[in-house]
């Protein structure tokens, strides 16, 4: 109980209060004492609320595209998913990780990209800038897309392994049997077993993704800029007055991320102890 | 007759997931590849010749990062293991894994920022130890909750049968429980080599670009707008873990099932 207390809680305590000191002026190289001032300037300047809803938006629209997509293959092609070379390349995804898929994005989709001179040689553009703006655009295209290509597999092969050990094949055909049409199997039946098994993990990775760090570093723009990287750019710079600040976004990001895990998982052990 | 159109779509999911791995290869072994051209000026072993001969750093890269990886995946699931027993029995069991998952769920990145300072006083920052430690307490609350599945009723009364028949709990551990958990470890040790083998963040803020990881390498090399050497370091990070999947499909998964 020590070694857990010593390698899982102190770490994530003296972290926070670390931050949460900084962030009031209690540490921190040219911070003269406590002070509500640094909460005071985050909170009117409204960058942080910018910089969370922009950051919700990107991980809501990744994980609801991945999440439809991955059950549309989940539900179509589970048979031949399941085949001896098909079932080992699902599994390939899972070996890129961020900084790997944000640099190939990047160099499909910049403006001097493999699409960009496809585009051209198929007379479709004539210069590189009429190019649409695909990577460090407004609409955050190149990292919601980047998302999805790293999100859709995982939840694909969880799709798979809940369909097969919920026994939903045989709950399908028992509807059927009872006069379900296709339609009414996959929205009555298939999506709702599989939905209410995997809505945890879907809600984590809502949360990791409100949180990702390398793809919108590489494929993000200026301003807004998605959480993590707005608090390590804040907490990172030169101007030592403004790292109070990258803390106070620091604090506010982790005790709304605490909050949410305490939610999923407090609903989720409800829902245990009342089955 | 109805239009089968499976198949089409099949295949083009199969190029889809092959498409990337192809690329980066091509990527790594073109040059002098300018708008608008379809295909590279050269195409060879150049880039990856030169990288092998020259003081660019990628294979130091590429050592440090296996023995991180390895260092924090036999770490980390050996203590997850150990210690993911008494989080499992311990009466306040729910309070505890809810603990285990905060530092799981938070930003590796922000979680290293704010911890930054600690490992400054201990003189961890910038040195290979440090950026073990740090991703040891990401990749810990990963095998502490892997882990807690596997303690439960069943595993309880072998324990207490190994009791019954006259053994002490090292006998049980080390003859009955560690046997039945085995794939389960070798599950764990990939998963955690692989959290480790993909950090960026964190490894950036505690190494402080002086631990100088493949990941590392591959953000240096898009600053530089060398997108060939970062091809080539991509094509480095992602075929190790291809290798691990295919051992943990063909070795573990077959065998568990």
């Amino acid at each position: 109980m020590v070694f857990f207390v010593l390698i899982g809680v102190v770490p994530f305590a003296a972290a926070l209060c670390y931050a949460l000191g900084y962030s009031l002026g209690l540490v921190g190289v040219i911070n003269e004492g406590f002070t509500t001032r640094f909460w005071q300037e985050v909170l009117v300047s409204g960058a942080f609320f910018k910089s969370f809803f922009y950051s919700a938006a990107i991980a809501a629209i990744s994980v609801f595209i991945s999440v439809s997509l991955a059950l549309w293959f989940a539900l179509q092609f589970r048979e031949e998913l399941s085949r001896k070379t098909l079932s080992f390349l699902i599994y390939l995804p899972l070996a890129i990780p961020g900084v790997v898929a944000g640099f190939f994005t990047f160099q499909l989709f910049a403006k001097a990209g493999f699409f960009s001179r496809v585009a051209y040689h198929l007379g479709w553009i004539s210069r590189l800038q009429e190019f649409p703006d695909l990577v460090n655009d407004q609409y955050a295209i190149g990292i919601i897309l980047t998302f999805i290509t790293i999100v859709t597999p995982f939840f694909l092969l969880l799709f798979l392994n809940v369909y097969k050990n919920e026994r939903v094949q045989d709950l399908s055909e028992l509807a059927t049997s009872l006069g379900a049409t296709p339609w009414q199997v996959a929205w009555k039946v298939s999506i709702p077993v599989i939905l209410h098994k995997t809505w945890t993990l879907i809600g984590l990775y809502f949360i990791f993704l409100l949180g990702a760090y390398e793809v919108p570093l590489i494929l993000g723009q200026e301003s807004p800029q998605m959480l993590s990287v707005l608090i390590i750019r804040e907490i990172k710079q030169y101007d030592l007055t403004k790292i109070s600040e990258g803390y106070v976004v620091a604090v506010i990001y982790t005790v709304l991320v605490s909050i949410g895990a305490i939610l999923l998982f407090s609903r989720k052990k409800r829902k245990a102890n009342e089955i | 007759m109805k239009f089968n159109w499976k198949p089409y779509l099949l295949t083009l999911l199969v190029l889809l997931i092959l498409f990337p791995f192809v690329y980066l290869v091509l990527l790594s072994l073109a040059s002098e590849w300018r708008f608008p051209q379809l295909v590279p000026s050269y195409f060879g072993l150049r880039n990856w010749t030169q990288v092998l001969n020259s003081e660019t750093g990628l294979l130091e890269s590429f050592t440090i990062s296996v023995v991180i990886s390895l260092s924090v995946a036999i770490v980390s699931t050996l203590t997850g293991f150990f210690i993911s027993r008494t989080v499992a029995y311990h009466p306040r069991k729910h309070q505890l894994t809810l603990l285990t998952y905060f530092p799981y769920i938070l930003a590796p990145v922000v979680f290293g920022a704010c911890l930054s300072f600690f490992f400054l006083k201990l003189g961890l920052f910038g040195r290979p130890v440090g950026v073990i430690l740090a991703q040891f307490l990401v990749a810990f609350p990963y095998a502490l909750i892997f882990f807690s599945s596997f303690w439960g009723e069943k595993t309880k009364s072998y324990e207490d049968l190994v009791a019954t028949l006259g053994g002490n709990r090292r006998q049980s551990f080390f003859k009955v429980l560690l046997p039945i958990a085995k794939g389960m470890l070798l599950i764990c040790f990939f998963q955690t080599f692989l959290i480790s083998w993909f950090e960026y963040g964190l490894t950036s803020i505690i190494g402080v670009g002086k631990v100088q990881t493949l990941t590392i390498k591959v953000f240096l090399f898009i600053k530089e707008s060398n997108f060939y050497y970062g091809a080539l370091s991509c094509c480095l990070l992602i075929f190790p873990p291809v290798f691990l999947l295919y051992i943990n499909k063909r070795y573990v998964f077959n065998k568990l099932i």
